[in-house]
């Protein structure tokens, strides 16, 4: 009982950093209609920045956000406006194989630099440990949890009430009814695109401390953020959370319960049982 | 079936390639045959994803899952309960199209339009790839050594690279003449529909669910007999290799850059690409490992930026307005 609700709560507190990384997919995919297959790459990336940062000036992850942030905005923006912009519009499969080969060039550019051995970042915050009743809560993870539910309430308030905000919604409504209102299009996507990624660099930090990191976990990001943002409905906010939090805690559980090979499965049998049962996703209007 | 197959077929264009290609064990030293053989591997998959990939529009994720399927599962089953490997072939061949056409079904339950397949597809390759490398009877994350080859073909050994070559080839060719049978038929016709427009496919009465799981199913069935060769060629069966995702990225970048949907592009952007990732691997394996990747991501970008139908269709494009000028 108690390692289920040990296992429940690192799950709930993961799991909304992985929403937070499928806000950003859902942010783009709304605003552009497409899909990036290196979403984990650019995570990934994002990680190795931070380790960098850290071996070079010893800078905490948390602290190099700062650095990483812009970096990782502009680097989307130029991204979007070299790359993708070119092809919007044109059939999706053509969009996943750049995206693809995106994803094949970042991995082994990290690789190139960094190697291929599995490298951890230290935080000031990741051996301090909160005990709750029964429950132990890493420092780094509480930290991760209530940023990313920060982060997106301020997502959400920014999408709502601001003026750049409502230009984002209205090209997700109607892109052509929004050009005749007069709000650019090209650059509210390209602007889009450069927060999507640019809330990954602070995701990156979240996640950072404590774990491990490769090159080539990029792809296996890319697809927990898949899961995430298929199931919470591909646009909708508090749906993409939730379903962060479903997959994080099937992930937690999984590991603890099942045997290694089942309890790594679990979110993606999940995710499928979902997908067959519910397949709008988890919450209703979508 | 439109009489342009049989034309195809009776050309003597293709045989001429055959006759030559089937020669070259005889011509080419060791190394520079073993990397005609990898090519003609990816050639052969990249032409069997081309079917769902290419002429349905289907970018499937989860070709890795029938390349492993075919190579592990039929070489787990020699090696743990000593099953005639074709046998295990033809097991394995059936278990890669019910998977095949398991996803299919999903598919159709969640309809999304081409992203839906993509990801459905990619959630299976990830689960194929923890599975596999976490159970011991595919050998776990150590992989499996398979018998030594003695040449004994009723035991599915080829006697060595030059065997391994023929197979190869007869394979490729085979994977060519199914895209070349299914864009002739009507079948290619409803694929190419459901690609271009799934919704005015439907309306005017082309089954969804049923084309593409035969797409789905051909193609499997295809992947997973060339992933049965490539672990008996390579004799150890690696799960990182064979089973990763990464190899499914490598497929869909050789059959983009080649030119998808028609029959010589995907194979096409195989020989183009694979000869160049072995060299680079084996001059820059140990300093650079992953430069073959990065080079291939590039040329990938580049190529879908500059000339979006792929490098074949670019060529036939070409040679087409020549011959109108000339005319």
């Amino acid at each position: 009982m108690e390692e289920l609700l040990q296992a429940i709560v690192q799950g709930f507190f993961v799991g909304s950093t992985y929403g937070l990384l499928a806000l950003g997919m859902g942010l783009v995919y709304g605003v552009s209609g497409i899909v990036n297959f290196s979403h984990g790459d650019f995570v990934t990336l994002g990680m190795y920045l931070c380790l960098a940062l850290f071996s070079a000036f010893a800078l905490d992850p948390y602290v190099s956000i700062i650095v990483v942030l812009p970096v990782m905005t502009l680097l989307g923006a130029i991204v979007y406006q070299y790359l993708i912009r070119p092809i919007a519009g044109r059939h999706l499969l053509m969009i996943i194989q750049l995206t693809l080969g995106l994803s094949l060039l970042l991995q082994n550019a990290l690789m190139m630099t960094f190697g291929g051995q599995p490298t951890r970042t230290p935080s000031m915050i990741e051996s301090k440990l909160f005990i709750v009743g029964d429950v132990v809560i890493r420092g780094s993870h509480l930290v991760a949890c209530i940023s990313s539910f920060a982060l997106a309430f301020l997502l959400y308030f920014v999408l709502q009430s601001t003026d750049v905000g409502r230009s984002i919604r209205a090209v997700q409504q109607e892109p052509r009814a929004a050009a005749l209102m007069g709000v650019d299009v090209g650059r509210v996507q390209v602007m889009t695109f450069a927060i999507g990624i640019g809330i990954l660099a602070i995701a990156a930090a979240l996640l950072l401390p404590g774990l491990p990191i490769q090159p080539n976990q990029g792809l296996r990001l890319t697809v927990i953020t898949l899961l995430v943002f298929v199931l919470g409905g591909m646009t909708n906010f508090v749906g993409i959370m939730l379903g962060g939090v479903v997959i994080g805690v099937a992930e937690a559980v999984g590991t603890i319960y099942m045997t290694e090979v089942l309890g790594q499965l679990l979110p993606y049998l999940i995710f499928i049982a979902i997908m067959l049962f519910r397949p709008q996703g988890l919450v209703w209007r979508s | 079936m439109r009489p342009e197959f049989f034309a195809q077929l009776r050309s003597p264009v293709p045989w001429i390639v055959l006759a030559v290609a089937a020669v070259m064990p005889f011509v080419l030293p060791n190394y520079y045959l073993h990397i005609f053989t990898i090519t003609l591997v990816y050639a052969a998959l990249a032409s069997a994803w081309n079917i769902v990939g290419g002429i349905a529009g289907q970018i499937s994720l989860a070709h890795s899952l029938f390349v492993g399927c075919g190579a592990m599962l039929s070489s787990a089953l020699l090696v743990r309960y000593g099953l005639n490997m074709w046998l295990g072939v033809i097991v394995s061949a059936a278990a890669a199209a019910a998977i095949g056409a398991m996803i299919s079904f999903i598919d159709f339950r969640f309809r999304l339009g081409h992203l839906s397949f993509a990801l459905i597809t990619m959630a299976f390759a990830e689960m194929a790839e923890i599975y596999v490398t976490g159970t011991e009877f595919f050998g776990g994350a150590s992989g499996l050594f398979l018998p030594k080859d003695t040449g004994d073909f009723f035991a599915f050994q080829f006697g060595g690279g030059r065997g391994a070559f023929w197979a190869m080839l007869a394979m490729t060719a085979l994977c060519l003449l199914a895209n070349l049978a299914i864009l002739n038929s009507p079948l290619g016709y409803y694929l190419r529909s459901i690609r271009d427009n799934e919704n005015a496919a439907q309306a005017i009465g082309v089954g969804l669910l049923r084309n593409k799981t035969l797409a789905m199913t051909i193609s499997a069935v295809l992947t997973a007999i060339v992933g049965a060769i490539y672990a008996r060629y390579l004799a150890f069966v690696d799960p990182y290799l064979l089973v990763s995702p990464t190899l499914t990225v490598e497929i869909i970048l050789f059959a983009t850059v080649g030119g998808l949907g028609s029959v010589i592009g995907p194979a096409l952007g195989a020989f183009l690409l694979a000869p160049l990732g072995e060299i680079l691997r084996g001059h820059f394996g140990g300093s650079l490992p992953g430069l073959h990747y990065f080079i291939y991501g590039a040329i990938v970008v580049a190529v879908i930026l500059v000339s979006p139908a792929g490098v074949w269709p670019a060529i036939v494009s070409r040679l087409a307005k020549r011959g109108r000028q000339k005319a």
